[in-house]
C-alpha cells in the first residue's frame, strides 16, 4: 500500500440554512495512509485557507469515537464504508489512491444544514427533554444486592446506552426516521428498575415529540442497525413500539 | 381518549395499525388460497364452493366490507406514510448505497402498488366475471367459475400477469409478516431469527402455491 495518496473530493458547501448548496471538487494531495477521515479534512482545510477559499465546516470533538460530534455521508453511507466506526476512527488507509469520495450532511428535515457539513442536531436534544431521563431521585449509588437488575436486563440497557447521538440513524434511514435513537433512550432508561416507573409515559411522549421534530416514521428496513458505529439493535425499536402501546392504553 | 386520539395520529401508531391490517390480509390470503386449491379436485368442487359461498350471501356482505375497509385502511395509510416519509428527507442525497436491505424490503411500495392494481383486475376478472356466459364454455358446456378460470389461464399473458402478481405478493409477505412483529414490538433474541426464516418461507410458499394453479391449468390439465 501507498504511503501518501492523491484524492478527489466531492464535497457539500452550503453557506447556511437557508443557502442552496452544491457539491464542490477539491483535489487532496500528500494524504498520508495512517491519517484519520477528519485530519484529511484537516489538511484540506488548511490548504483552502492558504488559497483564499472559505475551509470546509465540519463538526468534530474528542476524535476518539465516543462524543457523537463528527459524522457526514461519506461515499454513500453515513460515517463511511467501515462497519461500528465513527467518521473519525475512519482512516485513510480504507480508500485507494486516486479515488473519488463524496462528502455530504446527514440529509433530513429535522437536521437542517448550518454550514457545509454541519447540520444542527438539536431536536434530539428536545426530545431528550421529554422524557429521556428519570424524575425519581435515586441518591447515591447503592448496596449492589438493594435493588436487584437481571443480568440480561443491566447488559441490554448497557448495549442501548452506548449510543453516542451522532445522527447516523436517521442519515442512514431512507425515511430520515429517529427511532433508533429514541428506541435506545428507551430502552436503556426502561430496562432498568428506576426507570421503569415512567417507561410508558416516556414512550408516549418522546414519540410524539420525535413526530413533531419532522422525523420520518420506521417502515423496518433496518438501514439504522446497519450504519449505527455503535451497534445499537434494532431490538431498541421493538421494545419502544411495545412500551408505546402500553403507554397509548393507559 | 385524547391518548387514542394522539397515538392514531402518531407515526408509530399509523404503523402498527398497518401491521395489524397486513396480518389480517395475509389470514384472508391463505383462506383465499385454501379455496383456489379446490380447482385441482375439479369443476364440482370448486363451483360447489363458489356456491357455498354465494349462499351465504347476506352476511357475506359484512365479511366482504370488512375485507373492503381492511384493504382501503393498509393502502391509505401506507401511502400516507409513504408520502410523510418522503417529506422527512426533502433534499435527497448525491450518492445514497444503502446496506443491508433485502430486495423485498426495497420493493415494497412497487409490490404494494402492483397488488392494488391486481386486486381491481382480478375482481373484474374472476368475481365479477359472467360465470354462466361465454366465458365459462368449456367445449359446448358451461362449467361455471371453473370454466372462466380455466379458460382465462390457457391464455398465456394472462397467466403471465398473474405469476407476475403472485411473485409481487411473495415478495410483500417476505418483509411484511417480519415487519408485522417488529412493529408490534414482538422481537426476542430467540424467536425474530426464526420469524424471519417463516417471513421468507411463507413468502415464498404463497407465491409457488397461487402460482402453481396457472400453471396446471397451462400445462397439465385435461380440460374435459
Amino acid at each position: 500500500m501507498e504511503q501518501t495518496m492523491k484524492l478527489t473530493l466531492k464535497v457539500w458547501r452550503q453557506k447556511d440554512k437557508n443557502a442552496k448548496g452544491a457539491f464542490e471538487s477539491y483535489q487532496a494531495d500528500n494524504i498520508d495512509a495512517a491519517m484519520s477521515f477528519l485530519e484529511m479534512l484537516d489538511v484540506v482545510n488548511e490548504k483552502l485557507t492558504k488559497e483564499g477559499i472559505e475551509p470546509i465546516a465540519f463538526d468534530h470533538d474528542c476524535r476518539e469515537g465516543i462524543c457523537g460530534m463528527c459524522g457526514a455521508v461519506v461515499n454513500g453511507r453515513p460515517h463511511g464504508p467501515r462497519k461500528e466506526t465513527t467518521l473519525c476512527q475512519l482512516h485513510m488507509r480504507h480508500f485507494q489512491n486516486n479515488d473519488t469520495i463524496t462528502i455530504e450532511p446527514w440529509r433530513a428535515k429535522a437536521f437542517p444544514v448550518i454550514r457545509d457539513l454541519a447540520v444542527d442536531r438539536s431536536a434530539f436534544d428536545r426530545i431528550l427533554a421529554k422524557g429521556g431521563y428519570i424524575s425519581v431521585k435515586t441518591g447515591c449509588a447503592p448496596d449492589a444486592s438493594v435493588m436487584l437488575v437481571s443480568r440480561e436486563n443491566s447488559e441490554l440497557a448497557m448495549d442501548a446506552a452506548a449510543c453516542i447521538g451522532c445522527g447516523a440513524c436517521v442519515a442512514g434511514c431512507p425515511n430520515a426516521s429517529a427511532m433508533l435513537f429514541v428506541g435506545g433512550k428507551i430502552s436503556h432508561l426502561g430496562l432498568l428498575p428506576q426507570g421503569r416507573i415512567e417507561a410508558k409515559k416516556r414512550a408516549v411522549n418522546m414519540v410524539k415529540k420525535m413526530d413533531d421534530e419532522g422525523f420520518g416514521a420506521c417502515s423496518n428496513e433496518y438501514e439504522c442497525q446497519a450504519v449505527c458505529p455503535k451497534k445499537l439493535s434494532v431490538s431498541n425499536i421493538a421494545r419502544m413500539n411495545r412500551d408505546y402501546i402500553l403507554g397509548s392504553a393507559d | 381518549m385524547e391518548l387514542l386520539q394522539q397515538y392514531f395520529q402518531s407515526s408509530i401508531g399509523k404503523k402498527q395499525i398497518v401491521a395489524l391490517t397486513g396480518l389480517m390480509l395475509i389470514g384472508f390470503i391463505l383462506g383465499h388460497l385454501a379455496g383456489n386449491l379446490l380447482i385441482f379436485k375439479g369443476p364440482e368442487a370448486l363451483n360447489a364452493y363458489a356456491h357455498k359461498l354465494a349462499s351465504m350471501r347476506p352476511a357475506m356482505y359484512g365479511v366482504e366490507l370488512a375485507l373492503a375497509g381492511t384493504f382501503l385502511l393498509h393502502i391509505c395509510l401506507t401511502v400516507y406514510l409513504f408520502f410523510y416519509n418522503n417529506e422527512a428527507r426533502p433534499i435527497a442525497y448525491g450518492y445514497y448505497q444503502p446496506t443491508d436491505r433485502s430486495i423485498s424490503t426495497r420493493l415494497m411500495p412497487y409490490t404494494g402498488t402492483l397488488l392494488a392494481a391486481f386486486v381491481i383486475w382480478h375482481l373484474l376478472d374472476f368475481t365479477f366475471s359472467d360465470q354462466t356466459g361465454t366465458l365459462s364454455l368449456v367445449g359446448k358446456e358451461s362449467l361455471g367459475l371453473y370454466g372462466v378460470v380455466v379458460n382465462a389461464f390457457k391464455i398465456q399473458w394472462h397467466s403471465g400477469l398473474y405469476i407476475l402478481a403472485m411473485c409481487a405478493i411473495g415478495f410483500h409477505l417476505t418483509h411484511g409478516f417480519q415487519s408485522f412483529m417488529q412493529s408490534l414490538g414482538l422481537n426476542h433474541p430467540k424467536y425474530t431469527p426464526v420469524i424471519k426464516i417463516i417471513s421468507v418461507f411463507l413468502g415464498l410458499a404463497v407465491a409457488a402455491i397461487f402460482s402453481s394453479i396457472p400453471l396446471y391449468v397451462m400445462f397439465f390439465a385435461r380440460i374435459p
